[in-house]
């Protein structure tokens, strides 16, 4: 009987549940990572720019008016262009191009990279043969002749440019998932599942594609300013967003150079506005990347 | 590591066959023709002229047949004549990829004069504020667009000393201001580059710091500046040939933008002015050369790679 209740009540110790795993995770990164806490910060700032810039300036970005080539001041914080239209407003609105393109780029290019790699990488052979020609191809490929025909074929606007942009990224992460998958794929628990009998689906998308979580993470954190720098590359080269949309890359390129030399507001604050929200990205991406992988610490 | 190398040359032909193709069938698949922009809009108007047109710059064939024309030309080093001025396009794409090359020579000269003292030091400081200073460097040479960059380095000048640095391209005519021109678009070009190769430097001389045989070399008394650049170095090196590789890769992407800003008459300035114009044969060839350059450094890298580091195999 004693022996019993001895069994009965073993030493139970407390799994912590997933909440707070993420939360102890969390608090851990804050305390390790200070600048992808600033990185973090910067970012959340930039977002909240790009929701409210409605509210935060109740200038129009697109109007143009009759205070031309204006400094700095209280009515126009940074300065106005050429046709009058305020610089200050043209950040704001612009922080959503740029945030719009990043964000849909990074789903649509990690989304197609990683089931691309899954398929090659898994099923290897013929299949994997043909879609890692095609991604050699397209790697060989100057990436901006894409860009330059596709915004030519399908009309300037966001649409073409995430697609035009995941083209480049798509083969480049479908090259480093399918490194991963690879590894994946002679693991112990894929025999283990196979043994027991799973499909090949369940065995891809329910066994191998958690594992990829980590390097998927990391993956898209380092897409994600690569794809806004991207963006405003094209939109610099007159092949980003309709003519007169608010765009940082834009807004730094075409008739606005004749002005530079009178007006160097105009060239400040968008490129500004551009490198914060780049290097916001890189180091909350930077950070990320030494807490989930540590092998790759320091490594880009 | 023998098949390999065979399979990657013989691959090579292929890719660049598929991506003239693909070049090839993207560009004609735009909106405007070429002999509109070669007539300009007015001239269009006149059907005879237009059907002319057409016929001398062989677009009335069809199109697998103008891609086979154009090819059994290409395949002997002739890329045709210019749609819109009928020059040929194969010396001025010589004269360019070479203005390129020397852009890309510099670049990387650049890169590894910034980058690698940065990582040496960083990660001799590994953990102290040097360190946390220089990484924070890093991130922001990665961060800044270099057409921002570029920009300020035009304008910001001339609004204080009333000076650019701008100037027309003379070539090597007057060689010490050909290399002054160049510098400068080199020098932009390499920030991001030098940050990249700082970052891989830092982590590889970090790994081999760690290991028996710097322990050994200190514990016999060397200097530790020796044991840094004799034994720590000379490891990492491995790690920096494919950053070099790399980077001479990248600078083709990055010399479009730079080009043109710095009106380097380069292949990336070509082939922009080349796409918004419609003319056919000047992207065709530029893009061929592009792909030819990317995927021969590429090899190149991977098979010197395995060559001097034993350790890998493919």
């Amino acid at each position: 009987m004693a022996q019993a209740t001895a069994i009965s009540a073993p030493v139970v110790i407390a799994a912590p549940t997933l909440l707070q795993r993420q939360w102890r995770w969390i608090v851990r990164f804050v305390r390790t990572q200070p600048l992808g806490v600033l990185g973090a910060a910067i970012i959340l700032l930039i977002v909240f720019a790009a929701l409210f810039a409605g509210v935060l300036t109740s200038k129009d970005p697109v109007a143009t008016s009759t205070d031309i080539l204006q400094k700095p001041s209280a009515d126009h914080f940074f300065g106005t262009t050429r046709q009058g239209k305020d610089v200050y407003a043209r950040v704001l609105y612009g922080a959503r191009v740029s945030l719009e393109v990043g964000l849909f780029t990074v789903l649509l290019s990690v989304m197609g990279g990683t089931v691309l790699a899954l398929v090659a990488g898994y099923f290897g052979g013929l299949v994997d043969q043909i879609i890692s020609r095609i991604a050699d191809v397209l790697i060989s490929f100057p990436s901006i002749l894409f860009a330059l025909t596709l915004a030519t074929a399908l009309g300037k606007g966001l649409t073409t440019m995430v697609i035009s942009i995941s083209i480049i990224f798509i083969p480049i992460i479908m090259r480093i998932m399918r490194g991963a998958v690879l590894q994946q794929r002679s693991a112990q628990y894929v025999e283990a599942a196979r043994v027991l009998g799973a499909t090949e689906w369940r065995i891809i998308f329910g066994h191998i594609l958690p594992n990829l979580m980590s390097i998927a993470i990391i993956t898209a954190s380092s897409t994600l300013p690569a794809a806004i720098l991207t963006e405003s590359g094209l939109s610099f080269l007159g092949v980003g967003v309709a003519l007169g949309e608010p765009s940082w890359g834009g807004d730094l390129s075409g008739d606005s150079r004749q002005f530079f030399q009178i007006a160097w507001w105009m060239a400040i604050f968008p490129g500004a506005a551009l490198s914060l929200t780049v290097l916001a990205f890189n180091l909350l991406g930077d950070s990320l990347r030494d807490t989930l992988d540590p092998r790759l610490r320091g490594v880009r | 590591m023998r098949t390999y190398v065979l399979r990657r040359v013989l691959l090579f032909p292929l890719l660049v066959l598929a991506v003239s193709m693909i070049t090839f069938f993207l560009i004609r698949a735009l909106p405007g023709d070429a002999a509109v922009a070669r007539l300009g809009a007015a001239g269009a108007q006149c059907d005879t002229c237009f059907d002319q047109v057409r016929k001398e710059l062989g677009l009335d064939k069809s199109k697998p047949e103008q891609y086979w024309i154009w090819f059994s030309d290409a395949i002997r080093g002739d890329f045709g004549l210019s749609t819109a001025t009928r020059q040929r396009v194969s010396p001025e794409l010589r004269d360019r990829v070479w203005n390129t090359f020397q852009l890309g020579v510099l670049t990387i000269f650049f890169t590894l004069a910034l980058g690698i003292p940065v990582g040496i030091l960083s990660a001799v400081r590994a953990g102290k504020p040097v360190d946390y200073i220089l990484r924070f460097l890093s991130i922001l040479g990665l961060s800044v667009p270099s057409f921002w960059i570029a920009t300020l380095v035009i304008f910001m000048p001339v609004i204080w000393w009333g000076w650019t640095p701008l100037d027309n391209y003379v070539g090597w005519s007057d060689p010490l201001k050909h290399l002054q021109l160049l510098a400068l678009p080199a020098f932009i070009l390499a920030i991001s580059g030098s940050a990249y190769t700082a970052r891989i430097t830092r982590s590889s001389m970090l790994e081999t710091l760690s290991s028996d045989f710097v322990r050994t070399a200190r514990a016999k008394g060397l200097w530790e500046r020796v044991v840094i650049l004799r034994h720590v170095l000379r490891n990492s090196m491995l790690t920096l040939l494919t950053v070099i590789g790399l980077q001479f890769a990248t600078v083709l992407g990055g010399s479009v933008v730079i080009e043109t800003i710095f009106g380097v008459p380069g292949m990336g300035a070509w082939l922009v002015f080349a796409v918004s114009n419609r003319d056919y044969q000047i992207v065709q060839g530029v893009t061929v050369i592009f792909a030819m350059w990317f995927v021969a450094i590429t090899l190149l890298t991977d098979v010197l790679y395995a060559w001097v580091d034993p350790r890998i195999r493919y």
